[in-house]
């Protein structure tokens, strides 16, 4: 994505009025799993595309860094997904979501091991031979970690990006909630990595419970999150951030100014 | 340890989700706080698939969702809100109607996944139902 898309939002049903309310809007993002292949694209995206919007698929069960080799039939859903969006490109996690047949529900680390990257790179070259689009990988929120990393998380990532070649899309609440959750600098985190391959951001809300920090989706992006959406900005600020809301969804006025928080503090113009 | 990344990954999605022990060396506190939030998520996602039944249970959802799922794996949301509904039998009001609609729009053996019945089928199932609670 090379061009500047500015402020977006996840497109969720719940909320598909409020976002086709949105003058200024130029991306959004979609779960891709939750769009069919076959039939018409969601009636609020579909106004959307029309208007001009992106519309980024986002996907969320393909395990990219499960051991054994991605489904093809998540794989091609989610290329025909990108191509009935015309989408610029496609995202998906540097995570697993099931493992010997059973799904785990969510998105869970990975070691970070040389093993690991070897995982994903081969996962991630399955899945971009069959799209028409790049592929922007996104670390994740880890609740804990694998014993035996052999890797920091920059040297992680750096590693499969280079050698996959893909963007990155870089959660800035993931990278808060981590630094939070393990007790180091975000900003260290930010220092180390390749930020010219971020093709957008992520940035969302969480909250604390039981002294873990949890990216929950589904509370108020909180202000250190926007202070590191700054300080990101002002090492090299991103050609676009998305906030995402998953639930519990709260007031128009509030999500507006969330976005507009976004927007000041990333430089952009306000979307609202 | 190399090489057995597959059976590593098993044994973490076996603990977080069937009740299996936690793997060696993972700090077992924390692999508990994501079980947590994984059984809440899931629960949430399931009252959005089965509002009826979650809200027939009220403040009781969680905890009755989460008591349910910890050592089942889940099938996706709609399954396994299928497979709740059903060990809770019998259901009253909404929550019993909310089953019954899909008892009668789809067919599910327990085994494999739900696959919807043809417009006429459904038909014929939703009249007999009506009959029957006349």
């Amino acid at each position: 994505m090379t061009e500047e898309y500015g402020v977006g939002i996840g497109w969720r049903p719940e909320i598909a009025g409020f976002v086709a309310d949105l003058p200024g809007l130029r991306f959004v993002e979609v779960v891709a799993e939750s769009v069919h292949d076959h039939g018409p694209v969601p009636e609020g995206l579909a106004a959307l595309r029309a208007r001009g919007v992106a519309v980024i698929p986002h996907g969320v069960k393909l395990s990219l860094g499960g051991a054994e080799p991605v489904d093809p039939a998540r794989v091609a859903h989610l290329a025909t997904v990108a191509a009935k969006l015309d989408a610029p490109l496609v995202s998906e996690h540097i995570a697993f979501v099931r493992a010997g047949g059973v799904e785990a529900g969510h998105l869970l680390p990975l070691p970070r091991t040389r093993e690991a990257v070897d995982a994903v790179v081969a996962n991630v070259a399955r899945t971009a031979a069959e799209l028409p689009v790049p592929i922007a990988l996104e670390p994740i929120a880890a609740v804990f970690d694998w014993p035996d990393d052999e890797l920091t998380e920059a040297a992680f990532l750096t590693a499969i990006l280079e050698r996959t070649g893909a963007l990155l899309l870089l959660d800035i609440a993931n990278v808060y909630a981590n630094a939070r959750n393990r007790g180091t600098d975000p900003l260290e985190l930010l220092d180390a990595l390749p930020l010219e391959r971020i093709a957008y951001c992520h940035v969302a809300g969480g909250a604390e419970a039981a002294g873990v920090y949890h990216d929950t989706h589904t509370d108020p992006v909180p202000p250190p999150v926007l202070e590191l959406v700054s300080a990101l900005s002002a090492r090299r600020r991103p050609p676009a951030l998305l906030l995402e809301r998953d639930g519990r969804y709260p007031p128009a006025e509030q999500l507006r100014a969330e976005l507009d928080a976004i927007a000041a503090a990333s430089g952009y113009p306000a979307v609202t | 340890m190399s090489g057995d990344l597959a059976r590593r990954q098993a044994d973490l999605v076996a603990a977080l989700t069937s009740g299996a022990p936690v793997p060696p060396g993972f700090d077992a506190h924390l692999v508990g706080v994501a079980r947590t939030a994984l059984l809440r998520k899931r629960a949430g996602e399931v009252a959005r698939a089965w509002p009826m039944l979650a809200a027939s249970l009220g403040s009781e959802w969680q905890a009755t969702f989460a008591a349910w799922a910890a050592t089942r794996p889940t099938n996706g949301s709609f399954r396994d809100g299928f497979d709740l509904a059903r060990s809770l039998r019998p259901l009253t009001g909404e929550a019993a109607r909310e089953l019954a609609e899909r008892e009668a729009a789809w067919h599910y053996d327990g085994e494999s996944p739900p696959t919807r019945r043809s417009r006429a089928a459904t038909t014929a199932r939703t009249w007999l139902l009506r009959l029957r609670s006349r």
